[in-house]
């Protein structure tokens, strides 16, 4: 029996609370409706090889059957074996993490489907400084840090059934919650929740909380995009995208000395100043000789 | 059909007229005001990383919201609409032509570009070739690679967010790359070229003849 193991109810009760730190507006309950797709069916495993490849699974197996997978169901596993982060980059999924993925059915207009990497992180970010790590801080695009260490890492990805040609979006997740060991290799540049708090939480309430801001944060895309097509102004302040103005109050790359790179790790390309995030969510970077770059995708390492 | 191209006269055609006519349209609908005139020389974006604007066309001022539109490629302007000067225009508005120089090297792409299958960016993003065709280009190259119709051969990167891209066309192999690793692509700009394994002995020709009747770079 899988110890992360979560309910669709607990999630929908959680997100139910869940009241808008920006807002307080009437649009909290359209929000919450948008939203509650999100968990509402999971599946808890003790063990898989990797919950994107068995998201993929359940997708093709639905349609070969006639059907198609529920918008918004999470797989999670207490240990994940053959896990793999962007381009050839491993990750590790021992017990105590929360490891797993979302499947979302791809009804996003274009414009919003470039926020799904923001809201993952703005949900990951507010579930962990909701359950003490007050310190946590993304840095663009998504990455969950506290104190310069990686709390969490997320990876999206597109897959397109082949019966039907339905679009999903894969949001994988990995959380170091309880798990305290790291590989040598990543023990200085990661870090775990419980390491932080002195002390180990709730597994299946962490992850409970998690989903219901997963849940909350995909309901604030559609609920932007709904009054983007009635042509009124996105719920920001001065007419910025909500999600947007939440991931700037919990990041702190803009001022920031970068290093960028589309592959960082591996292949860094220049040092810039962070100036701003641009209304697509793009990085917008000064470069040493002054002159103005705009990033749409890549990554960056901050320079201490 | 390919085959039959007249490469007498498409070379004579470049030797004649060796320019590209780039249209410049109002990116969106707005007061514009021109930066340049007809006949002034403009640069392309420079620096390493593409960071240098090019010359400044025009401006565009909708609701106090100016945008500055640069060029994107060098050349001289032609055509300018200056009848919308200081005017509100409608998106897609054509305003001004860069006539621009064409090198060898792209005259022989220019050509080859009737001859390949075109597989062009889906949206504008960084691409890169997909783990099992990218190791499969490392070991043999590119030219070695064939694909066929449905094979993931890229992933589509924006915000992160990778999807895959699926290969629609005839089966081929990938003769030419237009896109490098990290470097954004615009939608609907070729990625890729493909070439039916039994054409690519016209591609050499194509190659060979340019190269040999072409005297200089420019």
């Amino acid at each position: 029996m899988a110890e992360n193991s979560p309910t669709p109810q607990a999630v929908l009760d959680c997100l139910k609370r869940q009241v808008s730190p920006v807002t307080h507006r009437c649009s909290d309950s359209k929000i919450i409706r948008y939203g509650a797709f999100v968990g509402s069916v999971i599946e808890s495993h003790s063990s898989l090889p990797r919950a994107m490849d068995y998201g993929r699974e359940l997708i093709r197996l639905a349609a070969d059957d006639g059907k198609s997978v529920a918008s918004g169901t999470v797989i999670l596993a207490d240990t994940m074996s053959s896990c793999k982060g962007r381009f050839t980059r491993e990750w590790h999924a021992p017990a105590g993490g929360v490891w797993g993925c979302m499947i979302h059915a791809n009804t996003l207009l274009p414009q919003s489907r470039q926020f799904v990497s923001l809201a993952v992180g703005v949900a990951c970010c507010e579930a962990v400084r909701e359950s003490g790590g007050d310190e946590a801080l993304l840095r663009w695009v998504n990455d969950l840090l506290v104190d310069g260490r990686k709390l969490a890492g997320f990876l999206i990805e597109t897959y397109t059934e082949r019966t039907h040609g339905e679009e999903f979006t894969l949001v994988g997740f990995g959380i170091n919650v309880n798990n305290r060991a790291f590989p040598s290799e990543l023990t200085d540049c990661a870090v775990s929740l419980a390491e932080i708090l002195g002390k180990h939480s709730n597994l299946t309430e962490f992850t409970t909380l998690f989903l219901a801001k997963l849940a909350w944060c995909f309901g604030l895309l559609y609920h932007e995009e709904a009054l983007e097509l009635r042509g009124e102004s996105f719920s920001g302040s001065a007419g910025r995208h909500m999600l947007l103005q939440r991931w700037l109050e919990l990041s702190d790359t803009v001022g920031k000395k970068v290093v960028y790179g589309f592959d960082v790790m591996t292949a860094p390309q220049y040092r810039a100043e962070v100036l701003r995030v641009d209304e697509y969510g793009g990085l917008v970077l000064r470069l040493e000789d002054g002159f103005v770059k705009t990033e749409y995708s890549g990554e960056v390492r901050y320079i201490p | 059909m390919a085959d039959e191209i007249d490469f007498d006269a498409l070379l004579a055609q470049y030797k004649s007229d060796p320019f590209d006519y780039v249209d410049i349209y109002a990116i969106h609908t707005g007061r514009v005001t021109f930066k340049v005139s007809d006949g002034q020389e403009v640069t392309g974006p420079g620096g390493e990383w593409g960071q240098i604007p090019g010359t400044l066309l025009y401006e565009i001022n909708r609701e106090r919201n100016p945008k500055n539109i640069s060029a994107g490629t060098n050349g001289i302007v032609t055509g300018i609409h200056l009848e919308f000067e200081g005017q509100f225009v409608e998106a897609g508005e054509k305003l001004l032509t860069i006539k621009h120089p064409l090198k060898k090297k792209e005259i022989i792409e220019n050509i080859l570009k009737e001859v390949l299958s075109l597989f062009s960016a889906p949206e504008t993003a960084k691409y890169f070739f997909a783990m099992d065709i990218q190791s499969r280009i490392d070991k043999k190259g590119a030219r070695a690679i064939t694909i066929d119709s449905g094979d993931e051969i890229l992933t589509m990167s924006l915000m992160k967010r990778d999807t895959p891209v699926y290969y629609k066309g005839e089966q081929g192999v990938i003769h030419s790359v237009y896109f490098k690793p990290g470097v954004s692509v615009a939608q609907g700009e070729p990625l890729i070229g493909i070439c039916a394994p039994e054409k690519l002995p016209l591609i050499q020709k194509i190659i060979t003849r340019v190269k040999a009747d072409w005297d200089t770079d420019h």
